[in-house]
């Protein structure tokens, strides 16, 4: 009997250990509710999301590379590059005479395919002339900065499209209390009368695209040879799996999304800062850490990223809400980070420890 | 003759002259580049500016050098620039409030300087402890503490502020020479001849700065270290293969605990010394990146970060080059950004080169 409850306890514990991830973020919502008024509400849930958007993308790019054993320092800044492009392209574009919707459009499309080009170059690096990817990926860090900061010339693009901002900041729904709906523009209303905004329209573009890709990642051929990759690379190899093309496409992945977090921060804040990522990439990979995915390569899945991009989202918006400074959340990260493996490592040695 | 057969058919770049440029390619891109500069920027082949690259440097030669020891062992150390500017923000802080106590000038420094030195073993010990006891990854350990770091700086920095207020001692300390010579009139050491005007100490001719004292210092005893004692020995040793050490009968534990413990003290110097430079106590801006441009200068300087490979002397030359890069750059009138393009290619170069010579080294 004593060494069943006993089994059971340990069992319950394992199960929890598993799923810390969810436990916390559940640990985190309650200590914010009780520190500050109405933090479980729709208004913050979606406050996270909106501002965590870039750490939801970013997030899923590290998540690629990590899963094949490499990483990517550069995502921070092909962000902030794809901000400078895409400010540049539209401030062009709206000069030539284009309608905004058009230039909004051709400018997003245009910045995606630029922003696959460093991830090419990685990609390259990594998979043709085998430099290790901290190295390729750092020095794909410098050149993007250098770029956007020389395309920038020191001083951020102006005359943006007014219809890019509206897309950054928008809602797909809104409801007023009279129970009108309407969708995307809000509706008139006497002043001062109180407006449901339901789901940020960034954070749905951003979500289909996670969505996308963690299809491919789990239910394609594709997908399987990136774990197949991470877990060892020469039985890949053997097995007939490119390889190298294989580590190319998730490099340019990884700089897909990082490209998708500077299209959104454009949107959002309708600028371009060649280091409006210069601070995330801790974010990121702390992000996929937190998800379980291990630095040695062959484990992660989006699912659990996206947790650990919204344990971080929560804390940021949390710590915010408190009126507490920026530090605070350094810290605070950095000892989750810390924790995530180790929690991870004694779940792993007492599954080892059964057998 | 099978042999000579085979020694005739090894490539240029594997004998003689040939053999001592790709062995030693960072030193001779580092002349040539201070060569092209010197003939195409006004002012650059000049004692004062070789003095000033190499006083600027300070920083980069003691957080690559820190780095090294990490590097050989198999790891990486991410932290390190945010060790740095809390060490400076430590010492700052400290001797901004001794000063306001009303303490005298001498034991204050002092003081600060001990603050910031033994806050700066604590990252370390715990990166250490991590990495050993845990066998967290070095990379997520040290980056955890790099995000900790950063809080604290800014914390004891009271958000983005820098912390004025440490005496004007102190820069006369970080900034002076050994030497100042007031040609065929005076030679005084340490501090400029009695009858000189501040504001004409320019026009002295000063040599050897006491940032580049220090920087010889501490890499020399680095460097001695890590060549001709055990330790070193050591450190090649687990960087090679960590089982085999182990089974060797070497304390793989104790020793790494001391080689992050070590490499985090000596980012804290350099960030000790940034208040000598400064006269104020800096954080680290989130841009900043000194930690990956401290790697950046450990690999151009011929080491591998599968670990096992590199020298305190590489790394001083991978340093000298980008910092030489750095200041040609803006002697030459490109703007700043290139240097980021520049140190990008420079670094692939350097892997390339690694991987297209595997047996030189």
């Amino acid at each position: 009997m004593n060494t069943l409850t006993a089994n059971g306890k340990k069992a319950l514990l394992a199960k929890l250990g598993s799923r810390w991830v969810l436990v916390f973020i559940v640990l985190e919502l309650v200590f914010f509710s009780l520190s500050t008024t109405g933090f479980l509400s729709i208004d913050t849930a979606q406050m996270i999301l909106f501002y965590g958007t870039e750490v939801f993308l970013l997030g899923t790019a590290e998540l690629f590379v990590i899963i094949t054993g490499g990483i990517d320092l550069s995502v921070g800044f092909v962000m902030g590059f794809a901000t400078v492009i895409a400010s540049k392209l539209m401030a062009t574009f709206v000069n030539l005479g284009l309608s905004p919707l058009e230039s909004v459009l051709a400018s997003s499309i245009l910045t995606l395919l630029i922003g696959l080009l460093p991830g090419l170059m990685n990609g390259w690096l990594v998979a043709r002339l085998k430099v290790p990817a901290f190295i390729a990926t750092f020095s794909m860090l410098g050149i993007t900065r250098g770029f956007s900061e020389l395309l920038l010339a020191g001083s951020p693009a102006k005359n943006l499209p007014a219809l890019a901002g509206n897309i950054g900041n928008g809602y797909l729904l809104f409801i007023t209390k009279r129970g009108g709906i309407s969708f995307f523009n809000r509706p008139e209303v006497p002043r001062g009368e109180y407006v449901w905004a339901i789901v940020p329209v960034i954070v749905v573009l951003g979500f289909v695209f996670i969505a996308v890709f963690a299809f491919i990642l789990n239910r394609t051929k594709f997908g399987q040879h990136i774990y197949a990759i991470g877990g060892n690379k020469e039985a890949a190899e053997r097995a007939g799996i490119n390889v190298r093309r294989d580590l190319i496409k998730v490099y340019m992945i990884s700089s897909l999304f990082a490209s998708l977090a500077g299209l959104a921060y454009t949107f959002k804040y309708i600028t371009g800062k060649a280091d409006a990522g210069s601070g995330m990439l801790l974010n990121g990979i702390a992000a996929v850490v937190i998800g379980g995915a291990s630095m040695n390569g062959g484990s992660g899945s989006v699912w659990r990223t996206v947790l650990g991009c919204l344990v971080i989202a929560i804390l940021e918006t949390g710590l915010r809400i408190m009126n507490l400074q920026t530090f605070t959340t350094y810290i605070v990260i950095g000892f989750i980070l810390i924790m995530a493996v180790i929690v991870d490592q004694l779940f792993l040695n007492s599954k080892r420890a059964e057998g | 003759m099978p042999n000579r057969q085979a020694i005739d058919r090894r490539g240029y770049f594997e004998k003689g002259f040939g053999l001592a440029v790709a062995r030693n390619w960072a030193l001779c891109f580092l002349i040539l580049m201070t060569a092209s500069f010197s003939l195409a920027g006004p002012g650059f082949f000049d004692i004062v500016n070789f003095q000033n690259i190499v006083h600027l440097a300070t920083g980069s030669f003691l957080l690559a050098a820190a780095e090294t020891f990490v590097i050989i062992t198999g790891g990486i150390d991410v932290s390190i620039g945010y060790v740095y500017g809390l060490s400076s923000v430590v010492a700052a802080k400290v001797m901004q409030l001794l000063l306001a106590a009303g303490l005298p000038i001498a034991p204050l420094i002092l003081a600060g300087c001990l603050a910031g030195l033994l806050v700066s073993i604590i990252p370390g010990l715990v990166n250490g402890w991590l990495v050993t006891r845990f066998k967290v990854p070095s990379f997520i350990a040290t980056m955890g503490m790099w995000g900790i770091c950063n809080g604290l700086t800014l914390f004891f920095s009271d958000g983005f502020m820098p912390v004025m207020g440490p005496p004007d001692a102190v820069t006369k300390i970080g900034n002076g020479f050994i030497l100042n010579i007031d040609p065929g009139k005076a030679v005084s050491f340490f501090g400029k001849p009695d009858y000189v005007a501040d504001a004409n100490i320019r026009f002295l001719l000063r040599l050897f700065p006491n940032s580049l004292i220090l920087s010889i210092l501490v890499l020399g005893v680095l460097g001695f270290v890590l060549k001709y004692t055990k330790f070193g020995r050591h450190t090649y040793a687990i960087g090679g293969s960590m089982d085999a050490s182990r089974r060797a009968g070497i304390n793989v534990d104790k020793h790494l605990l001391i080689v992050y413990t070590l490499s985090s003290f000596v980012a804290g110097i350099a960030g000790v010394f940034d208040v000598f430079q400064t006269g104020i106590g800096n954080y680290t801006s989130s841009g900043a990146m000194y930690e990956l441009f401290a790697v950046a200068a450990v690999v151009i300087g011929g080491a591998s970060l599968m670990g096992g490979k590199g020298r305190i002397f590489g790394t001083a030359i991978g340093v000298l080059l980008l910092a030489v890069l750095n200041t040609g750059l803006q002697i030459v009138g490109l703007p700043p950004f290139y240097r980021y393009i520049g140190v990008g290619v420079l670094l692939t170069m350097a892997v390339i080169i690694d991987q297209l010579f595997p047996d030189l080294f």
